[in-house]
């Protein structure tokens, strides 16, 4: 035989590792598009295989569009690299390396020639067998979600304890959904103040188009001649939402549950775009649950879900994985409602770091707890103390008189004014601020 | 689409590309380098995300530069509409046409049409130039509609006239602040590479290049502190644009004696280079301060 390289298997094996590869990523969540392979091939052909760290370059230029999902790629490009290697390799294949056992496994393709660490071959994702490193995945019911539980029986035990809070145990979603005309005037209000969309209607002024009717007609007086042209415009009216709703027991024990659900029902269905999550322990969305016919159904429906209310409070964990499962929930124009009593659990560093990037990306963050209701509440707990910096306005949150005051303050000073429970003339009985701001 | 056939810079070398960044003054690292290479090379428009201040603008402004070549930027604000990035008809000289009763001629014809920023970027006869799309996250989402033709085929679509196709593809750059999510579509079509942070190293290098005029200890201490506070959980963190802000005002207000340590005094006054929030501004209180001047001494003290 000659020494000539079999170009053909060295296409065939780069082709194979990439498509490999894409499906990894997209298994782990990120979201490659179908053409990036064909990209990513003219990619790696433009920069060879000569170093890895230029191809890492190329490759993640290519495949991902996301910050978040860099650290994915970046945890398993060298399981990808040293595959493509070994079969390129003429002497076999490169010896294991550091890095993350098993990135590819729940691919489904088989090892490589001469893999001496036999991967996982099976296809489904929840099918491993390696008890040192195994992980399997499981969606939970209606909502989704997906969680990863360890193999083994102390790893699961240790994972249920981290589930479950000692601070109270399940309860079930009861009582009726308020739906009373204060409440749905409320909810109109606070959307009138923090409309970020413009809605369908027109109005005369600003510059977005030309008012052709208006201009003809008052060409009629100056004999066809269009002196001045009349402009209209769509004013922001419509609202982009996301309602973060604590469902921890401590909350649940505050708030009237049929106020709460009333209002998330009400915006769900009356806003542009309302999507609700709950949280405790993690995060969950449960926007569906809202769009049932009746209330009644709605609360069915929650029951269905199994949402687990009354866990303890994690909020900047919670934070986090929204974030990671919905990197598109916040953007520029959506105005972000936290309902919590601000009681964290969890690490405060956390808590502050996620709602440093909350704040960074939506349009505003208000956040409403049950507490603020008492005259002389004080935001003193500490993750209350923590997430203040970051809050746009802390609000009271137990009745349609306090959203109503909170519609009432955007209205007068917008989103980003001097607006908050200090602000609340009922606690002081004036409209400035008090000693506590 | 595209292919390197219609690909100016189909030739176009790593190193060709490390000396044009290099006489541009701008510090790239390596994935930067290698990102924009592919782009260049393989004709594919460039999505650039970052922080504010990261050198999202000036990459472009560098490319443009380097390659001498224009560079035809659409700053893209809310409200953006087809005619103000893509074309208009100059009414006025259609309507003095009309009056002047020359009926041979159509008014919907070259000499009556108003390039704007995207027509004028694939028209160009002399090579293809730099098109910056500035700030797509701040256009409505359907003006990303209108960005789809031109970013995969590079050609739009005049009616009167027919279609406008680039001879030579531009190179296309385009940034956002992430302010919003873009539309798959649109990150389809592109290459993507997000601007993190400069490192202490890299921000270093970055002053000696733009603010030479500053003492090198002098310059780590302030890279010191950029890179530290990036660290806080502040509302704006700096980018690498901010800091050349503080080394500029810093350098000009120590014009005489510059090799001395920061002082407290002189970091407080100078913070509202660096920060741009009044809440960033009071998380620096006196003990933060105190903490930062006293690392980044010991960095310039290094340094020196």
């Amino acid at each position: 035989m000659s020494d000539v390289p079999d170009f053909a298997a060295a296409r065939d094996h780069v082709r194979e590792e990439l498509v490999r590869f894409l499906r990894s990523l997209r298994r782990a969540g990120v979201p490659v598009p179908a053409n990036r392979g064909t990209t990513a091939a003219r990619a790696l052909v433009e920069v060879g295989f000569d170093d890895e760290a230029t191809a890492r370059a190329a490759l993640r230029a290519c495949l991902v569009s996301d910050p978040d999902d860099v650290p994915t790629f970046d945890r398993q490009f060298p399981e990808f690299w040293r595959r493509l290697t070994a079969g390129l390799a003429p002497g076999g294949p490169a010896p294991r390396r550091e890095g993350p056992k098993g990135a590819l496994a729940p691919l489904g393709g088989d090892p490589a020639e001469g893999e001496e660490v036999a991967l996982d071959t099976r296809d489904a994702p929840d099918a491993g067998d390696d008890e040192s490193d195994d992980r399997a995945w499981e969606t939970t019911g209606t909502l989704g979600a997906v969680v990863s539980r360890s193999g083994d029986e102390a790893d699961r035990e240790a994972t249920e304890a981290a589930w479950y809070s000692p601070t109270g145990s399940r309860t079930s979603v009861e009582g009726a959904v308020d739906e009373g005309r204060a409440l749905a005037a409320a909810v109109d209000e606070v959307a009138e103040g923090v409309a970020t969309l413009r809605g369908r209607r027109w109005r005369p002024g600003g510059d977005d188009r030309a008012h052709v009717r208006r201009a003809l007609r008052s060409s009629f007086a100056t004999g066809g001649t269009v002196v001045s042209l009349p402009r209209r415009e769509r004013p922001p009216s419509e609202v982009r939402a996301l309602w973060l709703v604590d469902v921890s027991r401590s909350v649940l024990d505050t708030v009237d549950r049929s106020f709460l659900l009333g209002v998330l029902r009400r915006a769900r269905a009356e806003w542009r775009d309302s999507r609700v999550v709950f949280f405790d322990e993690d995060a969950r969305e449960v926007s569906a649950a809202f769009d049932e016919p009746t209330a009644t159904a709605a609360l069915d429906a929650l029951d269905r879900a199994a949402v687990e209310w009354g866990g303890g409070t994690r909020i900047g964990g919670s934070l986090a994985t929204l974030r990671e499962s919905h990197p598109d929930a916040v953007d520029g124009r959506t105005v972000v409602f936290v309902v919590s009593d601000g009681l964290e659990m969890g690490r405060v560093e956390v808590l502050e770091r996620e709602l440093a990037r909350l704040a960074r990306r939506a349009a505003a963050v208000l956040w409403l707890n049950p507490l603020a209701s008492s005259p002389s509440y004080e935001p003193t707990a500490r993750g209350m103390a923590t997430a203040l910096p970051f809050v746009d306005g802390l609000f009271a949150f137990g009745t349609p008189d306090d959203l109503a005051e909170v519609g009432r303050q955007l209205r007068r000073n917008g989103a980003g004014g001097r607006i908050g429970y200090e602000y609340d003339p009922r606690r002081g009985g004036s409209d400035t601020p008090s000693p506590l701001a | 689409m595209t292919d390197r056939r219609t690909t100016a810079f189909a030739d176009v070398t790593d190193d060709d590309l490390r000396a044009l960044f290099d006489e541009q003054d701008y510090v790239a690292a390596d994935d930067i380098v290698t990102t924009v290479l592919l782009a260049l090379r393989l004709g594919k428009p460039l999505l650039v995300e970052g922080a504010p201040g990261a050198g999202k603008t000036e990459l472009a402004k560098v490319l443009a530069a380097g390659f001498d070549t224009d560079l035809v930027r659409l700053q893209c604000y809310e409200g953006l509409t087809a005619e103000n990035a893509l074309y208009e008809w100059n009414y006025t000289k259609q309507l003095l046409a009309v009056q002047a009763g020359d009926d041979d001629a159509s008014v919907f014809a070259e000499p009556y049409l108003l390039e704007r920023p995207l027509l004028r970027a694939l028209r160009g006869d002399d090579g293809p130039r730099v098109l910056l799309i500035d700030e797509v996250d701040r256009a409505d989402e359907e003006f990303e509609a209108l960005l789809l033709e031109v970013l995969s085929d590079f050609q739009v679509t005049v009616p009167e006239l027919g279609t406008v196709r680039a001879a030579t593809p531009p190179v296309v750059v385009i940034t956002s602040n992430r302010t919003r999510a873009l539309s798959d579509a649109l990150k389809r079509r592109c290459l993507y590479l997000h601007l993190s942070p400069p490192s202490v190293e890299k921000e270093r290098a970055i002053l000696a290049r733009r603010v030479p005029e500053l003492d090198g200890a002098v310059a780590a201490e302030l890279c010191r502190m950029a890179g530290r506070l990036r660290e806080e959980p502040l509302r704006k963190p700096p980018g690498a644009a901010e800091t050349i802000d503080w080394a500029r005002a810093v350098a000009e207000l120590r014009r005489d004696d510059g090799t001395d340590p920061l002082s407290p005094a002189e970091v407080r006054n100078t913070l509202g280079c660096l920060l741009k929030e009044v809440e960033d501004i009071e998380r620096v209180d006196d003990d933060l301060l105190a903490a930062l001047v006293e690392e980044a001494n010991a960095a310039g003290a290094e340094a020196e």
